[in-house]
């Protein structure tokens, strides 16, 4: 343990967030929209998520199989939380008055809408830009704002960017088709750098008091992350091809069925690692193996494919656990593939706050993750998970824009706030007491 | 000039481009460019991608190899090398100045401490504890240099019980720990054993995809830090782990074991809670399929001439499709029909669909699964400038994924790929340390350098 996180954990709410005093304002459907929001409302900025009432989010009717929680579509529980929930309609130019408002109270403004749209509705960037001239706008989606497909009005989706930009094309097996991730990981990954485009846009802002545009194309986003791909492919004249499981450019680094039928996943690339790996399997002359004397020699795909070999043989003899186990050993690294059950009981996650039980008022008792990035001085913190429709609008008017009683009346009146429409996923649990988690509402 | 058909909108695109375009990018000020960020990651891309993302930002960003070079650019595919360095390298010594140091000598670790004295930023990828016990860890430095930003990125953390592992973080394994490789692959079927289907097994991306997102929550984390600092003057220690990060990007699979003890199995490229979505087989290669809709699943159904057949009239939910044995059926169904026409001709039909079908203008999402060497050579992406190969003094024209995002303000740009190992000793240890030539050339005799 290294001495600055003694008591990590403990102490992390006597610490604020890094983004303390941040506003957030995001008007952003399904996954690449709302993930990223969600990376700052974990690190203290307040975010306010704009729906159209009375039925917000279509991710709250998406569920996996047959299973909701509390009603509620998972997804958007895990991808929502911290924030406060308004509905406002953005059709009606009173609901565009009050977004103008919001917006000269934020810093930040998130989207991810087909390009032009927000024009449409009178809260494009040049319109947010007099209101607010050191806003933080940006717009995630498929394709960006100008070019063919984003002016064909392709849609686009988390899948789609995957089969585009090449990225199912190189993560299957040799000779089967293309295949396509567990999780979204287009929309994720995008979120995460729209919130790095984002915080490095603030920065500047704090230097010189001037926002900015910023757009974030899916695919685009993906591409940087096929890293040496590109390179490759302009050298050799060919395109790469998928793998499976073996890391084509570190070796030894592959994935391995053991005795219990479960795999480890195993790397070995310096001379240290390697060493210690053959010694572990009881094969310490392959570390003098004119084949495998250094990592270039190793990479040659005739010595690469012999090493391999080697190991998957001697991983079937073991099991997953055991291997593991030798590498911390022998000073390799190793690591059985874990499941959601082990996400659940594994101690290691829970000791470290990564894996908590969250105690909602609405939602009851649940585990989640926290947010992946631990800080000394300024914890990031999962506090509370999504609400209905429109629950926090009395909030946010009294608190932020000083409206009263009367005033709120009106705009329900005139629809341009609401609450929810009585189905699932937009109203309470219900098993809602009708109080807890309501802030400044009778 | 544009050869396809301009949208509505199309002022907006040229509006917006005429201030976005990656080509004016060099024109315009950079976000970070007041900070100073050491990167002292070893054998760990994670931790070179977070710097490549702060030095495309315009910070000045020292990479401290040891003499000989860090293990990274040994990685390449079939052990190819351009010069001294791999083609994974070639991509993240962007922008990056290179000098050596060895940190197992006394002599080098005080270099360091002065180096990092002066610094904003420190990024290390040492198994947790190394960097303490070597004196330079967050503590020592942080008497030094209370404004200092010290990230962390390691297998485990640097806490908790499994923190005590001294191990180097490699994407494979981080992969294997985060549950996500679990979930993804094609699944076996009845009967089948992995020895009858050797591909049907935990499959993980193909792309470093956990050391890349370990590095982009560990710069969203300096980032936020710095946004603190300036406000309060402190520095502080961050810790990532990177299969911890990569774990975070597995959506509902840990609520749904804990609310219902289900284990999230491989579902082939087909989505656990969302239908018309996955890939599917054409006769020159696969599409991925999207229909969230009532509407538009029907409307794919309707384009393979399945309307009447399947039952299409009757369907009023979507909610059915997702459970896992209609998916298995339908998923039956589907493939062969798909298999009966290339998928560029089943991409023109959803665009033929959406002008003349009977939903028209509803039709579904078709994209073909092309392969990258395809995605290079897209007019789409070349002229948004994703591809604009850097002109390197030491290295020539390299192909590099340019640009992650387009800003008017302070977009990221790519200077140069990678500078050969200790390339740049001469200027930034004159420019931090005072060294001259007499001085660095003892510093080499005696290996410190």
């Amino acid at each position: 343990m290294t001495a600055v996180f003694k008591d990590y954990v403990k102490n992390k709410f006597s610490k604020p967030g890094p983004l303390k005093g941040l506003r957030v304002i995001e008007l952003v459907t399904l996954l690449f929209g709302p993930s990223g929001p969600s990376f700052l409302a974990e690190m203290g900025a307040e975010v306010i998520k704009i729906e159209l009432p009375p039925l917000g989010d279509v991710t709250r009717s998406l569920k996996p199989f047959d299973w909701f929680y509390k009603e509620q579509g998972p997804m958007f529980m895990h991808i929502n939380p911290n924030k406060y929930y308004m509905a406002l309609d953005l059709h009606i130019d009173m609901g565009q008055d009050i977004f103008k408002e919001l917006i000269a109270k934020a810093d930040i403004v998130e989207f991810n809408l087909r390009p032009a749209v927000t024009n449409r509705w009178n809260i494009g960037y040049e319109d947010l830009k007099k209101v607010n001239p050191g806003i933080i706008y940006i717009e995630k989606n498929g394709f960006g704002q100008w070019g063919q497909y984003a002016e064909e009005d392709r849609p686009s989706n988390d899948g789609a960017a995957q089969a585009l930009s090449g990225y199912a094309w190189i993560s299957s097996f040799p000779g089967q088709p293309p295949l396509k991730q567990g999780i979204w990981i287009c929309d994720y990954f995008g979120g995460l750098m729209g919130e790095t485009a984002v915080l490095a846009a603030l920065h500047h802002r704090r230097k010189t008091g001037k926002g900015q545009y910023i757009e974030m194309s899916q695919s685009e986003n993906i591409m940087r992350a096929m890293q040496w791909v590109w390179p490759y492919q302009q050298m050799k004249g060919k395109s790469v091809e998928p793998a499976g499981n073996r890391d084509q450019c570190i070796c030894p680094a592959d994935t391995f069925l053991c005795a219990d039928n479960q795999f480890a996943a195993i790397a070995a690339p310096a001379p240290d690692e390697f060493k210690g790996l053959c010694e572990a399997m009881g094969k310490s002359e392959l570390a003098d193996d004119p084949r495998f004397k250094d990592h270039t020699t190793r990479l040659k795909e005739e010595n690469a494919l012999a090493i391999l070999k080697i190991i998957a043989e001697w991983a079937r003899t073991k099991g997953a656990d055991d291997i593991e186990n030798l590498g911390i050993r022998h000073g390799f690294a190793a690591s059985r593939v874990h499941s959601g059950k082990d996400m659940f009981e594994n101690k290691h996650r829970r000791e470290r706050d990564f894996v908590k039980e969250i105690d909602d008022p609405l939602y009851g008792k649940y585990v989640e993750h926290c947010f992946p990035v631990m800080m000394s001085k300024t914890p990031p913190k999962i506090k509370w998970t999504v609400r209905p429709v429109g629950f926090d609008n009395e909030y946010i008017l009294t608190k932020v824009l000083g409206r009263n009683q009367r005033q709120i009346d009106e705009l329900y009146t005139h629809g341009v706030i609401g609450k929810w429409k009585d189905m699932q996923g937009r109203r309470p649990p219900s098993d809602w007491d009708g109080k807890y988690g309501a802030i400044l509402r009778r | 000039m544009a050869d396809y058909k301009r949208a509505k909108w199309a002022e907006w695109a040229d509006h917006i481009k005429s201030l976005d375009d990656p080509a004016t990018n060099f024109e315009k000020p950079e976000a970070l460019d007041d900070l100073i960020v050491i990167d002292v990651s070893s054998r760990s891309m994670a931790g070179c991608y977070c710097s490549s993302l702060l030095a495309e930002l315009g910070a000045e960003t020292i990479r401290i190899e040891p003499p000989g070079g860090d293990l990274v650019r040994t990685y390449s595919p079939d052990g190819i090398m351009n010069k001294d360095t791999g083609l994974a390298y070639l991509q993240e010594g962007r922008n990056k100045f290179h000098i050596t140091l060895d940190l197992e000598t006394e002599k080098g670790r005080e270099m360091f401490k002065s180096l990092a004295g002066q610094a904003d930023v420190v990024i290390e990828t040492y198994p947790a504890g190394r960097m303490d016990e070597w004196g330079i860890g967050y503590e020592e430095l942080s008497k030094l240099n209370p404004r200092l930003i010290f990230a962390s990125i390691s297998p485990f953390g640097q806490f908790g019980p499994e923190s005590n592992r001294k191990q180097f973080d490699y994407d494979n394994v981080a992969q294997a720990r985060s549950s996500i490789q679990y979930q993804t692959g094609e699944f076996l079927t009845d009967g089948k054993t992995y020895d009858d289907m050797p591909w049907a097994v935990p499959t993980k991306a193909g792309p470093w995809i956990a050391w890349c997102v370990g590095g982009a929550f560990a710069a969203a984390g300096i980032l936020a830090a710095l946004h603190y600092r300036e406000v309060t003057g402190d520095g502080q220690a961050i810790d990532v782990s990177s299969a911890e990060a990569y774990e975070r990007l597995n959506d509902y699979a840990l609520h749904w074991y804990g609310d219902q003890g289900h284990i999230t199995e491989r579902f082939g490229s087909l989505d656990t809670a969302l239908w018309l979505y996955g890939f599917f087989p054409t006769s020159d290669g696969g599409v991925f399929l999207g229909g969230l809709r009532l509407e538009m699943w029907k409307a794919f159904v309707d384009i393979l001439g399945k309307w009447d057949e399947w039952g299409a009239d009757e369907w009023t939910t979507l909610a059915p499709f997702m459970k896992e044995d209609w998916q298995f059926k339908y998923q039956a169904m589907i493939n062969p029909e798909t298999s009966k026409y290339t998928s560029h001709e089943l991409t023109q039909k959803s665009i033929e669909y959406a002008k003349t079908g009977r939903l028209a203008p509803i039709t579904p999402v078709v994209a073909e699964i092309v392969s990258p060497w395809q995605t290079m050579h897209d007019n789409n992406w070349i002229e948004r400038g994703m591809f604009t190969p850097v002109q390197d003094p030491e290295y020539g024209s390299v192909v590099c994924a340019q640009a992650q995002w387009k800003a008017t303000g302070t977009p990221p740009r790519t200077k140069w790929v990678c500078r050969p190992v200790g390339a740049d000793n001469g200027y930034i240890y004159l420019k931090y340390l005072g060294y001259g030539p007499v001085m660095l050339e003892e510093l080499k005799g005696s290996g410190v350098v």
